[in-house]
């Protein structure tokens, strides 16, 4: 199957500045794919390269199978973007600009006006059709942006930090909308800053740090590379660190905090109940035990704490 | 239809509409403009002035008019929607579909040449009130106003492309564009100049496409009407592939 992104060794330069230093990675066709990394990453500019509003210092990039520069229509044929800025044609009514990037796509104008009525009623904003995209309020112009990446059925959607700024209610709505999209088919390509968007969302997440590729994996494999906190708590609160040696060398730190035993692992989950066990085995009576599992959160600023950080891991 | 003419007939069609539904600030100046020239060059001045080249002096500085009004409205419709697309960013939501380089410059010259096209209309309208308009050659006259309103469509989105900034519409419009047609021979016959500036003036391209035009309308021409048509179509030739090749390159349009 052709990988709906491949990406080698792409690089953008800004005159002395360094955007993408060597970028490698592919997006399988129909994955939810998430593109974390702090501000300035080269997220956006990584977008931009494959859609043709920047132009690659070096590399190769190809939308399924096609290359972004010498077959450049084909590859943004398959590709619907809704970008983080407000980028929309003002002079307009909301449904015309959907009817025109449909147009610009090739489609004709009684199916690009039937997709533009589809594409609204599909983001719920279909009453606001004759409406300029000015009058619009906050959540409803993210939600346009989405109608128009969505107006040409793209079998790529790139979603540049679609959910900033939205309220709690619209950023599930979202979710729903592009779970279901990918159920159906449509490869996504998300950027976002909200972790729990990447952690609930996306099959597959790239940490992008100061233009390189720190790793790529799932949200859970992530997840398993932090460190995972046990809490036991003892019936007498205890006042000397026991001596552990379940883990078989995946504990990390032994602590006593307000009487508990705080021990920090890996993979947590599988440590627990060996180190209960043990615990017992040697007399302590234990009341209640708290496994608390490393988010992505702490993973990610973990990443992309320092230059040192950056790993070799860029190819997936 | 095939899906490059859907395309084309897209963004042409959004361009027309664009300055059709705002008459006030596309059709309404150069009427109102036009009206105010041929009142005071035409009516009151144009009375003491008498005839030249055989005509009424209104009658002369028709074709000029129509060339001023038409290359202006032709080259601020590209200009002015490029760059105001860039300036607001709108202009990536054509920049990132399938749209060829060549398509994406067709359609903004098609639709300045029109827009160009209609002004000359409305300008011809308007001298209808005050004068009978003659048409000595139609061929000539159709030719050179598709000409020169392609060539400034074509020269806008070099404008438009070009400017940071609104400042640099203003420069290219008004200090670059107009003097130059000021200076064209809209309002004078080049035999009124003494031999030197009668040279000079010969360097500047407004004043072959005020004759060529002109000749069109009036039947006269100060400059050879062939020459001057051959000279405009080449500009305009070049001008259309430097459009191209900025697009392709993505001057002004891509980091």
């Amino acid at each position: 199957m052709v990988a709906a992104i491949e990406i080698d060794g792409l690089t953008k330069r800004y005159g002395d500045v360094t955007a993408l230093d060597g970028v490698s990675l592919s997006v399988p066709e129909g994955s939810f794919f998430g593109l974390l990394g702090p501000n300035g990453a080269g997220k956006t500019t990584f977008i931009n390269i494959l859609v043709g509003l920047a132009r690659k210092s070096g590399g190769e990039a190809r939308v399924f199978g096609h290359d972004i520069e010498t077959e450049y229509r084909a590859a943004r044929d398959r590709v619907g973007l809704a970008p983080q800025e407000f980028n929309v044609d003002r002079f307009f009514p909301i449904r015309e600009v959907l009817e025109h990037k449909a147009g610009y796509h090739g489609i004709p104008s009684p199916e690009a006006r039937q997709r533009a009525d589809e594409a609204l009623k599909q983001v719920g904003i279909y009453e606001k059709r004759d409406t300029r995209f000015d009058w619009l309020s906050g959540g409803m112009k993210r939600r346009f942006l989405i109608a128009r990446a969505l107006v040409t059925d793209p079998d790529l959607l790139i979603l540049d930090e679609p959910t900033a700024g939205v309220d709690v209610q619209l950023r599930h709505d979202l979710w729903e909308l592009i779970t279901d999209l990918n159920e159906g088919g449509t490869t996504i390509l998300l950027t976002t800053h909200y972790i729990e968007e990447a952690e609930r969302l996306c099959d597959e997440v790239a940490i992008l740090d100061q233009g390189r590729v720190v790793t790529v994996a799932t949200p859970g494999d992530l997840m398993d590379r932090g460190t995972d906190r046990i809490t036991v708590t003892f019936r007498d609160p205890i006042r000397s660190t026991p001596s552990i040696a379940a883990g078989n060398g995946q504990v990390e730190a032994v602590e006593i905090r307000d009487g508990r035993l705080v021990v920090s692992a890996s993979q947590g989950g599988l440590v627990a109940p060996e180190l209960v066990r043990e615990l017992d085995a040697a007399g302590y009576e234990i009341v209640d035990l708290d496994v608390s599992r490393t988010s992505l959160e702490e993973v990610f600023v973990e990443l992309t704490r320092s230059d040192s950080s950056v790993t070799e891991e860029g190819t997936a | 239809m095939s899906r490059p003419t859907v395309q084309l007939r897209t963004l042409v069609r959004r361009e027309i509409l664009r300055f059709v539904r705002r008459p006030y600030n596309t059709f309404l100046p150069p009427i109102i403009t036009n009206t105010l020239y041929f009142a005071v060059f035409g009516v009151i001045l144009g009375s003491r002035i008498g005839s030249i080249a055989g005509v009424s002096y209104i009658q002369f500085v028709l074709p000029g008019l129509v060339v001023l009004g038409s290359i202006s409205d032709a080259f601020e419709n590209a200009s002015f929607s490029i760059f105001h697309g860039r300036w607001n960013d709108y202009i990536d939501a054509v920049i990132v579909t399938p749209m060829s380089n060549l398509n994406m410059v067709a359609s903004y010259v098609i639709a300045s040449a029109i827009r160009g096209i209609v002004t000359a209309l409305l300008i011809v309208g308007v001298g209808l009130v005050f004068t009978s308009v003659p048409i000595s050659h139609p061929f000539y006259l159709a030719a050179n106003v598709l000409v020169i309103t392609t060539l400034f469509g074509g020269l806008g989105i070099i404008g438009g492309l070009w400017a940071d900034d609104f400042d640099y519409l203003t420069v290219m419009n008004q200090f670059i564009l107009r003097p130059l047609v000021f200076f064209g021979a809209v309002f004078y016959s080049l035999s009124v100049l003494p031999p030197l500036w009668r040279q000079v003036s010969l360097l500047n391209p407004m004043v072959y496409m005020v004759n060529g035009v002109r000749y069109g309308m009036i039947g006269v021409s100060e400059v050879d009407p062939n020459t001057s048509l051959a000279v405009l179509s080449t500009a305009t030739v070049a001008v259309l592939a430097a459009d191209y090749l900025l697009f392709r390159r993505g001057y002004g349009l891509t980091e």
